[in-house]
């Protein structure tokens, strides 16, 4: 997190600098299936961010040390474009993108029966187009779409959101400029159908109590969410294409 | 797979192109639908999105102020880049550059710089100190085939909806880039022995030698390249040059209409 209470991050009327409510969550749609090349895909836009993830699979593991005996395994690649940013990005892996491949492959391990497809691989591709804070929610949410359009049997979806803290109150999804100036960011990915939560990552200052409302608040937005998802798998076939 | 399935795909080629027919139906100078839309992406300076058939790109413009070459004070830079990406398909695997994206990246490139549509003169900031570096990058997200048509369009049109933003890097006022022309690129595959335009994912599994063909505004060549094993006669190539200028003047047009809007 950035500087803490420098910058203006609440109006007088309380709301925030966008114009939204501390609770109110940036607009969201998902197209499901928008890769012909691919098994499985989607695009989320949040906000003004753009995540598109492919599914290619199961197919064979190699090399072969990297096969389960027992299970499926999930490679996850995140990653942005070099356009995605103010600044231009290098194209290539760099730490960051590595740890959020890792994290979310682990998270949605945790999804997917991969006990059904033992020795076999699941690759999931995850490119951001556009960032604008919240790339990292936005790609769990399209992957787990793009898993369902693949037809990847799953125990659940998973969504992705984040609240965090901006001037000591705790507002859902943070925007670029409350991610940049604000004292915390909580992303999580939780399974709507259970509350449980398959990711978790946190970075700033919260106490007990603020972390508390920002889970109540992240639930609440898993859930419009949710329904956004399995509106756009329904769009997806409803059509008759499958 | 692999290896098998293009030699039976190559029979198939074959008998189609003796009763002048293609595998999906189109005749042998006959596009796939096209889609451009332009200014799609919030942080890129100038964007552009092609749907082409199957095939689906991206290409976006990011500025950045340089140090000019001390042999040119005077003159920006233009860098056009490729990525085939995992994203798309399964066929492409994660790693270093493959010589196939640098082919790609540089084709593109060569058409655009050699055209003269940016002149590097007015990419000068400050002679000898600060001039501004254009990077275009294409990202291939959907790869059904005739890759390099799809990432030239989306390249120039990005290009030509670029905004520089100055007042970012407090070097002035934001403005238009300045963009004098739309080369356009225009490809052809030997498939089933005669060349077609715009090949199909599987006329590219089961053909041979590819030729992609860049023109300017005038008409002109500004780049050619010649990809894969195969020769061809200049009577052959004749033939795919007229089909390029008629291609290259209707996606010019489309072109034209997007930014108009």
């Amino acid at each position: 997190m950035g500087g803490y209470g420098d910058v203006k991050l609440l109006r007088e009327d309380g709301k925030r600098l966008d114009g939204r409510a501390i609770d109110e969550m940036r607009p969201v749609t998902i197209e499901a299936g928008v890769l012909p090349a691919a098994d499985g895909s989607a695009m989320v836009t949040h906000g003004l961010n753009v995540a598109v993830a492919a599914v290619y699979g199961p197919m064979e593991a190699h090399p072969r040390k990297i096969q389960r005996q027992d299970r499926a395994v999930i490679d996850v690649r995140y990653n942005m474009a070099p356009f995605s940013t103010g600044d231009r990005i290098r194209p290539g892996f760099n730490r960051r993108s590595r740890e959020i491949s890792k994290v979310t492959a682990e998270s949605l391990e945790s999804v997917v029966l991969v006990e059904r497809y033992p020795r076999s691989k699941i690759r999931v591709e995850i490119e951001i187009l556009a960032a604008e804070a919240g790339t990292r929610c936005a790609g769990i949410t399209a992957a787990s779409v793009a898993l369902a359009d693949a037809g990847i049997p799953m125990r659940d979806m998973i969504v992705g959101v984040a609240s965090g803290k901006i001037e000591d109150t705790v507002v859902l999804d943070l925007d670029k400029a409350e991610d940049n100036y604000g004292q915390a960011d909580l992303p999580v990915g939780i399974l709507p159908n259970t509350g449980e939560i398959a990711f978790l990552q946190m970075d700033g200052d919260l106490s007990i109590d603020e972390y508390n409302l920002a889970m109540e608040y992240n639930h609440k937005a898993a859930k419009e969410i949710h329904e956004i998802m399995v509106d756009a798998l329904k769009r997806r076939y409803e059509g008759g294409e499958a | 797979m692999v290896e098998l399935v293009p030699s039976l795909l190559r029979q198939e080629l074959d008998r189609l192109a003796a009763e002048g027919q293609r595998i999906d139906g189109r005749g042998q100078f006959e596009g796939r639908e096209v889609h451009l839309e332009v200014d799609c992406l919030y942080n890129a300076e100038g964007s552009a999105k092609v749907v082409w058939g199957d095939t689906i790109i991206y290409a976006g413009v990011k500025f950045e102020i340089r140090t000019p070459w001390p042999d040119r004070p005077t003159q920006g830079s233009l860098m056009c880049g490729a990525e085939l990406r995992p994203v798309a398909h399964r066929k492409y695997e994660p790693g270093p550059p493959s010589p196939e994206s640098i082919e790609l990246g540089r084709v593109v490139d060569r058409g655009i710089r050699e055209s003269g549509c940016i002149d590097m003169d007015e990419l000068c900031i400050v002679p000898g100190e600060k001039v501004w570096g254009v990077m275009i990058d294409i990202h291939v997200l959907s790869d059904g085939g005739n890759i390099f048509d799809a990432a030239g369009l989306a390249a120039i049109a990005a290009l030509r909806t670029a905004v520089v933003p100055a007042e970012r890097f407090d070097v002035g006022e934001d403005h238009t880039l300045k963009v004098n022309g739309t080369p356009i690129m225009a490809s052809f595959k030997r498939a089933g022995g005669r060349f077609v335009y715009d090949p199909s994912e599987e006329e590219e599994l089961g053909g041979d030698e590819r030729i992609h063909i860049t023109l300017g505004d005038e008409g002109h060549l500004h780049s050619l390249q010649k990809g894969l094993k195969g020769v061809f006669t200049p009577d052959e190539f004749a033939e795919i040059l007229a089909v390029a200028e008629q291609k290259c003047s209707e996606l010019r047009e489309m072109v034209a209409e997007k930014e108009g809007n």
